[in-house]
């Protein structure tokens, strides 16, 4: 009866794991092909196969050299985006932290109102206003600039404040309190008291709002027009693959793909170990 | 429970209702910087020569500041251009112009995001020319009868709409044609699609006609007598000519039939393989846009083939593919800060000399009459192709945007596999669905 238990368990693990490698391989296949076709030798443009036949790291080269040739300019374009991340990633996540904590530990009359407010404006998706922002923008004369991006990225930022709020909401208040006995000031007991017990969302408020400016499309490409030099990596890679470049930059586009994710997942392994340990140590002591 | 349900329906009806004011803006915005139009008046005293004009024309705007849209690979090409334009007018002070990377395809669009940051002369492809005359971001042309006069006519008709020109011909080469591999398909055999086909069989190489896109499919539907003839008033939808049924069926059946009997030969394939399968010596011919030329050409070096689309025989006749032919041209953007200086600048850059320098430098297509009888296009071979086939087209302007998918399910309906090419109720049946659909009354 046991063996016969075993034996069952045995099948269906069997399947389970099978439909789970079946899933995984297929969710993987577009980042292997990404990554080998980019370091392909032959062919300008697509394969009808799948593993190359030579491989080679020119992609990467020229992609990195050729600049200047022609209005497509990779370095240029990661350099815009990267610096763009880090100073919408500071801002935003100081303002989202910020934002948390105010409605996590005071008390003030409009509070519940301004928490409505602010999850009712989050439900608006964020190209809805693009062309007010736009002309905003150039009102302010900041069109085709790479402040403007830096100010749409992060100035909205603070309305995202629910998740931190929950963690701040689990630290227990106690500790506030000792510290005000103590003598703390609110701003001492933000920055010294619980900021350094909630790594966990410290280090998932950086990741996200690091990613954003990667990722986003529409607001830059509005945002920049015509500037070639100003583009982010998203701009720039679609325009890679537009029909007057794809012949000749289709494998380089590859390569710029893999590229863009590197200062991502380079971002996400340094952060990764305070994140488990945030987790792990947790925040409630004493 | 249903107050959070009120709230989120609340929230998605205004919504809703900020969408649309987004929709709304925008075109508002396209047609925000639209009165000013351009100060010269169509004297044929003010021009001087195929390139230039009288300085008078300028008026009184001096210290000229102006952007430039051209296509990157032209970009080069346009500045030495520019540079020889301010040469040509010594009496004029020019601050700066400036040559923007800009696609000829997306020009339109970014234009009409917003027109007072957009280029004051730029290139762009004749299928765009509704929007932007409707949107009245794009002056009319100061110089209509001289460029008239230079240019052949039908890119001059084509950039008309309610008897005003309204951009200067740049190119006359926006289509598609046969590209062949010669060690494959002899020059003769390229004459022909049964011929093309065969020769490709017996390589064992492929032959690869883009069905599944309107642009390409569109072929079938001309070829069968079914052509295109502008709008109808209402301006959205697209009118067809006359055309004989039992003719247009049995061409769609004899193209349906030659894909069958060549299956596994003729592949519907996206055009980026075209270049590819050369280069990996896996395709014997194929229909490529002449934007591709100088792919194609790097594939396959000196076997490079190019003609005008073959004929098809339909009941022992011979018919001769019909395409869609586009052209490019300069636009003059109607919120131009330099109205004048911009209309002389768009002048010079469609001018004969540098057509001429551009067929030359990048293989374009010229427009301008006497530059198409030079030696640059008479002596090569992509050009006679490209000429040939744009006299056997329907030109691509006031197409409706409900074109190019019922097209290009025609395509797919014809090369699909269940489709048997004997039945003629069908492709009766598929043609009647295929005119509807882009009329838009299915």
């Amino acid at each position: 009866m046991i063996k016969s238990y075993k034996f069952r368990r045995r099948i269906a693990n069997f399947f389970i794991y099978l439909l789970l490698a079946i899933l995984g391989i297929i969710w993987v296949s577009p980042f292997v092909y990404l990554v080998m076709h980019s370091f392909r030798a032959e062919s300008m443009t697509t394969v009808p196969y799948l593993i190359p036949h030579e491989w080679t790291f020119d992609n990467y080269i020229k992609l990195f050299t050729s600049a200047g040739s022609s209005s497509i300019n990779f370095p240029r374009w990661f350099i815009n985006t990267f610096v763009v991340a880090i100073f919408s990633c500071i801002i935003s996540t100081i303002s989202v932290l910020a934002v948390s904590y105010t409605f996590s530990r005071l008390r003030f009359g409009a509070r519940k109102k301004l928490m409505n407010v602010a999850m009712i404006l989050g439900m608006f998706p964020g190209f809805m206003t693009m062309i007010a922002i736009y002309y905003l923008l150039k009102a302010m004369g900041l069109n085709q600039n790479l402040i403007a991006l830096v100010i749409c990225y992060s100035s909205g930022a603070g309305l995202g404040f629910q998740i931190s709020k929950g963690f701040f909401d689990t630290i227990p208040r106690a500790l506030d309190e000792a510290a005000t006995i103590d003598g703390a000031t609110r701003n001492q007991i933000f920055w010294k008291i619980i900021l350094p017990m909630s790594k966990p969302i410290v280090v998932y408020t950086v990741l996200t709002s690091f990613i954003g400016p990667w990722c986003d499309f529409i607001l830059a490409k509005i945002i920049m027009g015509d500037k070639r030099e100003l583009y982010t990596v998203a701009i720039g890679l679609q325009s890679m693959v537009s029909a007057e470049f794809i012949n000749e930059y289709y494998k380089q586009f590859l390569a710029g793909s893999v590229m863009v994710a590197i200062p991502i997942t380079t971002l996400f392994l340094i952060m990764q170990r305070y994140y488990v340990e945030g987790v792990t140590a947790g925040g409630v002591k004493g | 429970m249903k107050k959070i349900l009120a709230i989120l329906l609340a929230g998605m009806m205004t919504a809703t209702v900020f969408a649309g004011c987004g929709g709304g803006g925008n075109t508002e915005s396209g047609g925000s910087g639209s009165d000013t139009q351009s100060s010269s008046d169509d004297g044929g005293a003010e021009v001087k020569d195929a390139n230039l004009v009288d300085v008078s024309v300028f008026g009184d705007e001096d210290n000229i500041s102006l952007k430039v849209w051209a296509p990157d690979k032209a970009v080069s090409l346009v500045k030495e251009q520019i540079e020889a334009f301010k040469a040509a007018y010594p009496e004029k002070t020019f601050t700066k112009i400036e040559v923007v990377a800009q696609g000829e395809g997306d020009a339109g669009t970014q234009l009409m995001n917003d027109a007072s940051t957009a280029a004051d002369v730029f290139s762009f492809a004749s299928d765009q020319l509704n929007k932007l005359v409707d949107a009245k971001v794009i002056a009319p042309v100061a110089f209509a009868k001289a460029v008239t006069d230079m240019n052949s006519e039908a890119c001059v008709t084509a950039g008309t709409l309610q008897d005003t020109l309204y951009a200067y011909p740049e190119t006359n080469d926006n289509g598609y044609y046969l590209v062949y591999d010669k060690t494959v398909v002899s020059d003769e055999q390229a004459g022909k699609l049964e011929d093309v086909l065969a020769a490709c069989k017996e390589a064992g190489k492929k032959f690869i006609f883009n069905c599944g896109n309107g642009f390409y499919g569109c072929t079938f539907a001309f070829t069968a007598g079914v052509k295109i003839d502008g709008l109808e008033e209402d301006g959205v939808t697209q009118k067809f000519t006359d055309y004989d049924e039992a003719e247009a069926v049995k061409t769609l059946q004899a193209f349906s039939k030659l894909m069958h009997e060549y299956k596994g030969t003729f592949t519907s394939l996206d055009n980026a393989q075209v270049a590819s399968g050369f280069s990996t010596g896996t395709l014997g011919a194929g229909v490529d846009g002449s934007w591709n030329t100088n792919a194609d050409q790097d594939a396959l070096k000196d076997n490079f083939g190019a003609a005008k689309l073959p004929t098809i025989n339909v009941d022992g006749t011979d018919k001769q593919l019909i395409s869609l032919f586009g052209y490019k041209y300069i636009g003059v953007n109607a919120a131009s800060q330099f109205p004048a200086a911009a209309q002389v600048l768009a002048y010079y850059l469609a001018g004969e000399t540098c057509q001429q320098q551009r067929a030359e430098k990048l293989g374009w297509g010229p427009s301008n009459k006497n530059v198409q009888g030079m030696d640059v296009v008479t002596k090569s071979a992509v050009q006679q192709a490209i000429k040939q086939q744009s006299e056997n087209a329907c030109v691509q302007v006031n197409i409706a945007p409900t074109f190019w998918d019922p097209m290009g399910n025609l395509g797919n309906k014809l090369v699909a596999d269940d489709t048997d090419p004997d039945d003629a109720a069908y492709f009766s049946k598929l043609l009647k669905d295929t005119v509807a659909n882009v009329r838009d009354e299915g």
